[in-house]
């Protein structure tokens, strides 16, 4: 009987995050494009839970999965979801090269065996214990506070960047040039 | 389920979201190949954060998805300003920076 | 049990919003009655919560915080969004919704003409609004909140005639003036918040005592640094020189702000800020000094002055003074009451004055004035009301205030003879200025044949009579504003007789106006030889001692002396050179590698990835 154990949830949904992914770059349409990386996003959401980080996979649903790909799918609305036509290409063809090459020396880097012994004392149990957003929080806010007022520095950055994109109509740029 | 999975996970999809990245030329998949990626290297993250027992990982991720709906939500809004002058979206025609 | 007077505050701020958002969907009428009635309401709040207030026992009518929620709670720091209710923030309250509800309804009929209607009246409201945040706050965070935003306002307000160049100016000089003012209050925050480790007046005004001796310096750093804001924002020497320009904005903006409440508000920082104040006496006798300084240099300078309003405006600084002199030799209460009754004839003056240029369509010299009794009967009255409490004829309102602080200035524990000098020598000027201007305004013949001076309008001459009769009647209510004021300050202030000194000081007010008289009902030839003899101490007055082209002279020439040379030597011949020849010399190189350049996003992506893989090679391999 094929039992369901933690190890083969998270194979399962690991393979899945994997398939969701070719889809994203596979689709000729942006709008199943945009409906794959959802799949994705919520796969890694459910492994972020099972590796007791539930705060962060409660971001990630909200604002990935939520907010974000809401906006995507938004501007997919606006812009019209023309279908691309795939044609080979010298840029094409060297990138698969390229990223096979790359994937295998990643590869090979997986398989070096860890030097760093585990070392922390924050295990899944003392998480448990006073909670994983508390956990974040208190951490987020001693050891890595200014970490977190730069993030929200570059949030007000780009709220201006926007503005600006926004506010200003542009003249009509150069014709493109083949 | 060792840290090998995550890794080799972390990887395929890492290289899944360059070749998306590398091959596609509709300007809004590109954006969500970048989007790909990070999610890649923060899944790795979180799951070493969980082998390591330490919270460093979740807080870097959490940055990076700070970092990852700024740049979002400029990027829409160039590719908005883009298309409202030229009407037009395909990467391969916006060369203006060409040298 | 106070938690409704956070209507008080809430309603000017409706006002503003209402005002701001949907000014230009209604009517100017109702604009103008919409602004009214959020002051006039909250000053009837304001009533209910003084009749509540009395109703307790004196000793319990202090320190009644009302906190809405809790706004920031991080460690040790914590920061309610609270309003102390206590007899000091109650009577700023009075002052504040009574007099402004007034000059509202005074502004109904005097900004009648202007385009921008409903944005005046959101910026009054908004004035308002900041004004009584200061007052209530009850701790030192809101009260500098409410202290910008103040400045904000009246930044707004004597801009608000945006096209005149000179208003625009005049705003942006009171506003950097406040904001130096500004800085000195948040580094005094800051420093009491990291010696008593909390910013709330209770906490801060209990542990003060025990915690510090007396002349502790820190004590005295922080009183002196509060000091800087209340000074800019009250118009002291040295901060004092955005007053007189702020007169070119609207008039009853003039009454409001530069006159009745936000002048005010340093006199208000002192006295809320006493337990601090006692602990250092040597800023105390600076106060009472520069406040003294203030009232003479400000009374000389009105003597000259020919602008209907900037000699009300000097005259305002010069009453300021006496407060400070008041709050510097410890006699709060008294510079409370003198800022009370201040409030009323400063404001009735400015609203008359405000009719005068009103009735002649917008002149405001007065040496084009002249015989308005006739054509302004109510204009005339209220005004010489208004002139009379100012000089401190015996039985007004000024008479009581000023003489109680001129006593106090010479017996009083930390007061002098020299104090008590100064404060003569400005009631002598004060009324020799404020008739001046009455005698060259009212009285004689008009000077410009062409001005059809009329009557102002019913709407305009109701809050002048209503304030008339106040500053005429409330300067008997002395000993009433002493209790109530006194258990704020442990003790109420303690009346001297003297009844030599005070005829002094009658004799003085008296004098003046007596020679303002001679000098100005006889006929002009006569008196040219003195002109000529005085002229050298004219010049000087009418220059504002060259305070103006002093700080030009010391600050800007040196500033921008400095700053050209640098411009050229170092910026254009040094850095600018570097520079440009770096900027030349990688133009001429990228020119030759520009092929590299496609211009195509996917191929510089194409070769990051390159780049990575050599990268990846080299960890991995190597």
């Amino acid at each position: 009987m094929f039992e369901i154990t933690y190890e083969v949830v998270v194979f399962i949904l690991g393979i899945t995050a994997v398939l969701a992914a070719f889809g994203v770059i596979l689709c000729a349409s942006p709008i199943y494009c945009a409906l794959y990386l959802i799949g994705n996003m919520v796969c890694f959401a459910l492994l972020f839970l099972l590796f007791h980080a539930e705060f962060i996979a409660a971001a990630q649903i909200i604002i990935y999965a939520g907010a974000v790909m809401i906006l995507f799918l938004f501007i997919i609305a606006l812009l019209g979801g023309a279908k691309e036509i795939a044609e080979p290409s010298v840029q094409r063809s060297s990138a698969f090269a390229f990223v096979i090459l790359l994937f295998g020396e990643l590869l090979l880097a997986a398989g070096v065996e860890p030097t760093r012994p585990i070392t922390g004392d924050l295990a899944p149990d003392v998480i448990n214990a006073i909670g994983s957003a508390k956990a974040v929080g208190i951490e987020l806010f001693s050891r890595h506070l200014i970490a977190f007022e730069l993030a929200s520095i570059l949030l007000l950055i780009a709220t201006v960047g926007i503005i600006c994109l926004a506010k200003y109509s542009y003249l009509p740029a150069r014709k493109p040039s083949k | 389920m060792g840290n090998q999975f995550v890794l080799i996970i972390s990887a395929s999809i890492f290289c899944i979201g360059t070749v998306g990245f590398l091959i596609r030329r509709n300007p809004l998949i590109m954006l969500m190949s970048v989007e790909l990626m990070l999610n890649s290297v923060n899944f790795l993250l979180i799951g070493y954060s969980s082998i390591l027992q330490t919270l460093d990982g979740q807080i870097f991720a959490l940055i990076i998805l700070t970092v990852a709906a700024a740049e979002v939500v400029v990027g829409l809004a160039i590719i908005l300003t883009i298309f409202r002058t030229r009407h037009d979206l395909n990467v391969d025609h916006i060369n203006v920076l060409k040298g | 049990m106070f938690s409704y007077a956070w209507l008080i505050l809430a309603l000017p701020l409706l006002g503003f919003i209402g005002l701001s958002w949907f000014g230009n969907k209604i009517s100017k009428k109702q604009a103008g009655y919409a602004g009214c009635a959020t002051v006039g309401l909250s000053f009837l709040v304001t009533l209910v919560v003084l009749s509540e207030l009395l109703a307790l026992e004196p000793e319990k009518r202090l320190g009644h915080v009302e906190t809405l929620y809790q706004w920031v709670s991080s460690g040790s720091f914590k920061l309610d969004l609270a309003i102390l209710i206590d007899p000091l923030s109650v009577f700023m309250f009075l002052i504040v919704t009574g007099v402004g509800f007034l000059i509202h309804v005074y502004s109904i009929e005097y900004m009648k003409g202007d385009p921008e209607y409903s944005r005046f009246f959101a910026y009054m409201n908004l004035f308002i609004f900041s004004m009584l945040l200061l007052v209530a706050a009850a701790d030192f965070f809101f009260l500098i909140v409410g202290w910008a935003l103040v400045g904000l306002a009246s930044y707004l307000l004597i801009g608000f005639w945006k096209e005149k160049t000179s208003a625009v100016l005049a705003a942006r000089k009171a506003f950097v003036m406040n904001v130096i003012g500004d800085v000195g209050m948040v580094i005094a925050a800051l420093m009491i918040f990291q010696n008593f480790g909390s910013l709330s007046y209770m906490d801060v005004f209990s542990a003060a005592p025990d915690q510090f001796r007396s002349n502790d310096d820190t004590m005295v750093m922080i009183t002196l640094l509060l000091l800087v804001g209340a000074f800019a924002k009250s118009a002291q020497i040295p901060l004092h020189t955005w007053l007189p320009d702020a007169m070119e904005g609207p008039t009853p903006v003039s009454a409001l702000i530069h006159a009745a409440t936000m002048v005010t508000a340093g006199v208000y920082l002192i006295a809320r800020c006493h337990v601090l104040y006692e602990l250092a006496p040597i800023t105390m006798y600076l106060i009472a000094g520069v406040g003294a300084l203030t009232a003479v240099f400000a009374g000389t300078m009105g003597m000259v002055q020919y602008d209907i309003k900037r000699v009300i405006a000097y005259s305002t600084m010069s009453q300021l003074g006496y407060m400070f002199l008041a709050v510097g030799i410890g006699v709060f209460s008294f510079g409370m009451f003198h800022l009370m009754t201040h409030a009323f004839f400063k404001a009735l003056l400015f609203l008359s004055a405000g009719s005068v240029i009103h009735g002649l369509n917008g002149e405001q010299d007065i040496r084009k004035m002249g015989g308005l009794r006739f054509a302004m009967p109510l204009t005339h009255i209220t005004f010489l009301v208004g002139a009379i409490c100012l000089a401190g004829v015996p039985l007004t309102s000024g008479f009581f205030s000023k003489e109680a602080i001129i006593m106090s200035s010479f017996h009083a524990e930390m007061g002098n003879i020299v104090f008590w000098a100064m404060g003569v020598l400005t009631a002598g000027m004060t009324g020799f200025y404020i008739f001046r201007v009455y005698f060259y305004t009212f009285m004689g013949k008009s000077r410009n044949p062409e001005a059809h001076p009329h009557e102002s309008p019913k709407i305009m001459a109701g809050p002048l009579l209503i304030l008339a009769f106040f500053a005429l009647v409330m300067g008997f209510s002395a000993h009433w504003v002493d209790q109530f004021l006194g258990p704020v300050f442990g003790v109420a202030a303690h009346h001297y007789e003297d009844s030599m000194l005070e005829a002094i000081v009658v004799l003085a007010g008296l004098g003046g106006i007596l020679i303002a008289g001679i000098v100005y009902m006889t006929s002009k030839d006569k008196l040219e030889f003195a002109k000529q003899a005085l002229a050298p101490v004219y010049d000087v007055l009418f220059n504002k001692y060259y305070i103006d082209e002093i700080y030009d002279f010391l600050i800007v020439k040196p500033v921008r002396a400095i700053g050209a040379f640098f411009e050229q030597k170092v910026e254009k011949e040094g850095i600018d050179y570097v520079v440009d020849q770096v900027g030349s010399q990688v133009r001429g190189i990228s020119q030759g590698i520009s092929f590299l350049q496609s211009g195509k996003i996917r191929t510089y992506a194409l070769n990051m990835v390159v780049g990575m893989v050599a990268i990846l090679l080299f960890v991995v391999f190597l």
